[in-house]
């Protein structure tokens, strides 16, 4: 990829933000062009999910943005958070758009709650019904209860554990160490959600079961909220006053059964096929070994595991000993999710994941660490990395 | 209790009237006889369109579970805590199922079980798997 990320903006994040997911949208968007020293009317691309209730057409009237060449959009939510800017930077590479922003809206826990049932099904005559082809809640395993994320996120973890036969002790401290760990850099980032709630292994431990094997502390945190990100060709880039941060490659990457809820990947325990991180990788010109600071897409903490395994930050079944020792965590070999992760700074659909790459790359985490480099990844279906200009 | 099931356009095909009739039937290819699930207009393998029915041996192993302690949905609170289960058939595909209510099973992945179709009025039934030793009550 020849583009850079120059600009991020975003709301507060909150359970209730009090005001529509447009003018949610609208603001983070005015602050991420704000941040990148450009004018709105630079304005000539839009990617966004396709499960974001807000259309393009809609920030185009409401901003009278007057040149929009282009705008796509990428299946799911934060599935395709990588795939976003691997198409918005395909669009400029193609000449169809020079400035183009990502955005992605939502009032995720005082409207539609992506861990509720109500989601997915309707309530007819006393009976529960799905109507839907597709997971999560899908007619295939909505009638037996498999209704939300969260739940199919179980039955990775559990695949995991009888997969490698880590005992119950064994499988929560591992999990707990992702949870514990991310809490400390949440309490250090002013925008977590959770910044002022501390969290350790014994708190872990008395957590309540959500899921078996997950506890509540697994999960992350359904969030009202907007963001935005600005992408330029990297030669624009480098006239701009922002601090860019450059796409080195980024890549969706899908196998049947794979997408959306990996039910029907043969296997549970690992979601990603070696494949798809060699070919990102390759792409950039690195190996495992050159990345400073990764950001995993935590919608539970089962996949910080999966996902160092997956794309060869370590061994098979090296996990426990890893994450028990600290490898994620300041000072550690490979420290991920700095901003607290999804569990504790806020479930922004990889678009805070993405920034947390962004800020640590500009200098500006309040976890910093020495990087270049920065990987990001949702179980490998679409991954990222970045590097410092 | 509250059940969940597919809505009326979904239980008039095969899938499930050949459940609410009383056995799981796998789609399968009528070229190379290969069966997937969930079902589609095409073969995954060969690609043929001359897919049909053909009932399942009911095998099956466990390749994961999950116990929701946590109702999702108000009306399920009378529901948990529920098992679900994954399973991977002797005819190489999986499927999502379940214990059903009332019934002890200790899990362990890997192992054999045993498909056990359970009706809850004329047009619905649903396929379960229990390990093999319980398979056969009723």
């Amino acid at each position: 990829m020849k583009t850079s990320i120059v600009g991020i903006g975003q709301t507060e994040f909150s359970k209730d933000s009090g005001r529509s997911e447009l003018k949610l949208a609208l603001e983070a968007i005015l602050a991420a062009v704000a941040d990148a020293g450009l004018e709105v009317d630079d304005i000539d691309g839009l990617v966004r999910y396709t499960w974001d209730h807000t259309t393009e057409a809609a920030i185009v009237n409401a901003l009278g943005l007057d040149h929009l060449n282009y705008y796509g959009e990428t299946e799911f939510g934060g599935v395709n958070c990588c795939g976003a800017v691997a198409q918005a930077s395909a669009a400029i590479e193609a000449g169809l758009a020079s400035c183009i922003v990502f955005y992605r809206t939502l009032n995720a826990r005082s409207g539609v709650r992506y861990g509720r049932g109500e989601r997915v099904l309707a309530e007819e005559d006393g009976w529960l019904v799905s109507r839907q082809p597709e997971p999560p809640g899908d007619i295939y395993s909505a009638p037996f209860g498999l209704l939300v994320p969260g739940q199919h996120h179980a039955l990775y973890a559990q695949a995991y554990k009888g997969h490698y036969g880590l005992t119950d002790d064994r499988f929560t401290e591992m999990l707990g160490s992702v949870a514990v760990t991310q809490r400390a850099y949440a309490n250090r980032n002013p925008r977590a959600l959770l910044k002022d709630r501390t969290l350790d292994m014994d708190d872990y431990r008395a957590g309540r079961v959500i899921t078996a094997p997950l506890r509540v502390y697994d999960y992350c945190l359904e969030t009202d909220g907007a963001m935005a990100l600005v992408i330029v060709s990297r030669e624009r880039a480098r006239g701009l006053s922002a601090k860019a941060v450059d796409v080195l490659s980024a890549g969706q990457y899908i196998f049947p059964g794979s997408v959306p809820m990996y039910l029907y990947a043969e296997k549970a325990y690992s979601l990603v096929p070696e494949a798809a991180g060699e070919e990102l990788f390759g792409k950039a010109g690195l190996s495992p070994s050159d990345i400073d600071v990764a950001m995993l897409y935590d919608a539970t903490s089962m996949m910080v595991p999966l996902a160092l395994e997956d794309f060869g930050f370590i061994g098979r079944g090296e996990a426990q000993d890893f994450l028990t020792s600290g490898g994620n965590g300041p000072g550690g070999r490979l420290p991920v999710n700095t901003h607290g992760g999804l569990l504790s700074e806020g479930y922004f659909h990889g678009l805070n994941t993405i920034a947390e790459g962004v800020r640590q790359l500009r200098g500006e985490s309040h976890n910093q660490v020495e990087a270049e480099t920065a990987f990001v990844t949702l179980r490998g279906a679409s991954s990222m990395i970045l590097g410092r200009a | 209790m509250t059940v969940i099931r597919p809505s009326d356009e979904y239980l008039d095909q095969p899938f499930w009237k050949h459940l609410a009739a009383g056995t799981l039937h796998l789609n399968c290819c009528n070229d190379c006889g290969g069966a997937h699930h969930p079902p589609s207009p095409i073969c995954p393998r060969c690609r043929s369109f001359d897919t049909g029915w053909k009932p399942a041996s009911g095998r099956g192993t466990l390749k994961s579970f999950a116990v929701a302690e946590h109702p999702v949905h108000p009306m399920l609170a009378d529901q948990v805590p529920y098992v679900i289960t994954l399973v991977d058939l002797e005819e190489g595909v999986r499927m999502v199922s379940g214990i059903p209510k009332g019934t002890e099973a200790a899990l362990e992945i890997g192992m054999a079980l045993q498909c056990r179709v359970v009706r809850f009025d004329d047009r619905f039934a649903l396929p379960y798997f229990l390990p093999v030793a319980g398979a056969g009550e009723k």
